[in-house]
């Protein structure tokens, strides 16, 4: 996941790599999503989430639809 | 593209580097908190050698150890061929394109995501200094304790989430 100055910039770059353009979204959301997904890093307890787990955080974030799908074909 | 002025500062060795005593008791769970707890003081992952030291451990047993926070676990990836840690998310041992800073510490982070992820972890407030990676252009992202401050740029996302694990080097 990068940081685009720009949609203008995200459009170039992928067109440069013959890349299909992914999700975009703003910082706010990168934050939620970042905060939710690893805060449980430093507990002495962690296991690695099942993928409900895993979905439902992005869910919270709403990121939902096929891209954010992370059992989809 | 930003050339970091300053790379990480490892003046904080605060983390507990004391030999554990006994050993066939150390569960890997201790080990891999022990790991991100190292990551989180002193900006680097610890070699080896110096998991060896603190859990009493041989080479031998410490790259078990690794592989199985890397294969069962999934705690953490190893660098191809070789015992040295590469990331344990969301931190990275080598040096990426975000950097992460917070007073006289700092971190290298995998991607956006990881780096804003850091500085919630360590929960201080710190920046995220990286670059536009088709413009060039210079891009800081700020927070405190209580959220973001300064936001620039947008994200993108290349890979669908059902494949972000099949190459972790490339999301």
């Amino acid at each position: 996941m990068l940081l685009f100055r720009s949609e203008e910039d995200i459009e170039a770059w992928c067109a440069q790599r013959q890349i299909t353009p992914g999700a975009v979204f703003d910082l706010a959301r990168l934050w939620s999503l970042a905060t939710a997904w690893y805060d449980d890093r430093l507990n002495s307890a962690w296991r690695r989430r099942t993928i409900p787990e895993r979905q439902a955080i992005l869910d919270a974030a709403g990121l939902t639809g096929s891209f954010w799908s992370l059992t989809a074909s | 593209m930003e050339i970091p002025s300053q790379y990480p500062v490892y003046d904080c060795p605060h983390v507990n580097t004391d030999p554990v005593g006994r050993t066939s008791d150390i569960r890997d769970s201790e080990i891999r908190l022990w790991i991100y707890h190292h990551f989180v003081e002193t900006g680097r992952a610890p070699s080896p050698v110096e998991i060896a030291a603190r859990f009493q451990l041989t080479p031998g047993e410490v790259e078990n150890r690794l592989r199985r926070l890397q294969d069962e676990a999934d705690a953490l990836v190893l660098l191809p061929g070789s015992p040295y840690i590469w990331m344990a998310e969301p931190f990275s041992a080598v040096p990426t394109s975000f950097i992460v800073r917070s007073g006289t510490r700092a971190w290298w982070a995998n991607c956006i995501w990881d780096a804003l992820a850091i500085l919630a972890l360590v929960g201080t407030d710190g920046s995220v200094s990286t670059a536009c990676p088709h413009s060039g252009q210079p891009l800081v992202v700020s927070a405190t304790r209580r959220g973001l401050e300064e936001a620039q740029g947008i994200v993108h996302f290349a890979v669908p989430a059902r494949e972000w694990w099949r190459s972790i080097g490339f999301t």
